[in-house]
């Protein structure tokens, strides 16, 4: 198999990326770009979380909640991953060799397909939970699913600056 | 001041943080979980104040659903927040980012508690359509300036 290495280093000799990476200003703004959008985006998904299993804004249907909050949240993930594969672009060969960025990617893998697949299957009963409680139940486990997998992401993403594993 | 960062820096708490290779890290993890989940409850609050989150409910139900996560994500913020200062009381004393970082966070407070508070449980109609709207761009104004002061303690 191919090593992706090779590519990788291609990358980190670029002159822009060098430019950023040896700049004193680089990964400070960049990470903080990165921290702040992505701040937004899942602290709405985890409210829409919040409100699937039950803990808040009980009173609002969820149909409503989620179709309000969704361009929010993709206004906090857009730059939050262009923040994000900015941030591999300059550095990548230490991202590569990080065990916790490893997890973490993988972790983000299941979150998203979590989520698409809450939109394309689940979410298609939703305008019927607020009456069914079995649709509350979905919901419920749903709400749940999402927010253990966007707390681990988090977690793993704040833990890539140890280099605990390597 | 300087007796008590050495107090705090002196404590029990403090040297088993120091001595120890996770719990430093884990308690950062807790703290921006939590963050993250404040900042949300901030967020679809000053949403509905620019009329642009969920509308069927009315601000006030919104607002005073946010409160109960605000209250209970602030706590767990708080609680992890605090033995990071004790740990490494002089570096944060030192560092001119988390004194303005505070000095925010104060303001913040005190407009969240105060003010918007005031303004997302008034009866809609008895404000000029303004004031909710210049309320919420104040409010994430301030917030996201927590947020990014956070951030920043690390590098300054």
């Amino acid at each position: 198999m191919p090593s992706i290495i090779p590519a990788l280093q291609w990358l980190e000799g670029l002159a822009w990326t060098t430019a950023i990476r040896e700049s004193s200003w680089g990964h400070p703004i960049i990470e903080t770009a990165h921290v702040a959008t992505t701040v937004v985006f899942a602290g709405l998904v985890i409210i829409m979380d919040l409100r699937l299993v039950g803990l808040a804004f009980t009173d609002a249907p969820v149909a409503d909640i989620q179709r309000r909050l969704f361009p929010w949240q993709m206004a906090g993930l857009v730059p939050s991953m262009a923040t994000g594969l900015l941030l591999c672009c300059v550095d990548p060969l230490r991202y590569y060799g990080n065990v916790m960025f490893r997890v973490k990617l993988a972790l983000l893998a299941v979150a998203g397909i979590n989520a698409l697949a809450f939109h394309w299957t689940t979410y298609r009963t939703a305008g019927r939970w607020d009456e069914d409680p079995n649709g509350t139940a979905t919901a419920r486990r749903a709400g749940a699913v999402s927010l253990l997998l966007w707390f681990s992401v988090i977690v793993s993403g704040r833990l890539i600056a140890y280099n605990w594993f390597n | 001041m300087q007796a008590f960062v050495e107090w705090c820096a002196d404590l029990a708490m403090s040297q088993a943080y120091r001595d120890s290779l996770y719990l430093f890290a884990l308690t950062q993890c807790l703290h921006l979980v939590a963050v993250t989940t404040f900042i949300g409850a901030i967020v679809i609050v000053d949403l509905r104040l620019l009329g642009l989150g969920p509308v069927r409910q009315s601000r006030a139900g919104i607002a005073r659903s946010a409160e109960r996560v605000l209250l209970w994500a602030g706590l767990v913020v708080l609680v992890t927040g605090i033995p990071q200062f004790t740990t490494n009381a002089f570096s944060y004393y030192r560092s001119p980012v988390f004194i303005l970082k505070m000095w925010l966070l104060a303001a913040a407070l005190i407009f969240t508690a105060t003010l918007r508070r005031w303004v997302a449980l008034a009866d809609e109609g008895r404000l000029p359509p303004w004031a909710p709207k210049a309320v919420a761009a104040v409010s994430l104004a301030l917030w996201m300036s927590v947020t990014i002061g956070g951030r920043m303690i690390t590098y300054y």
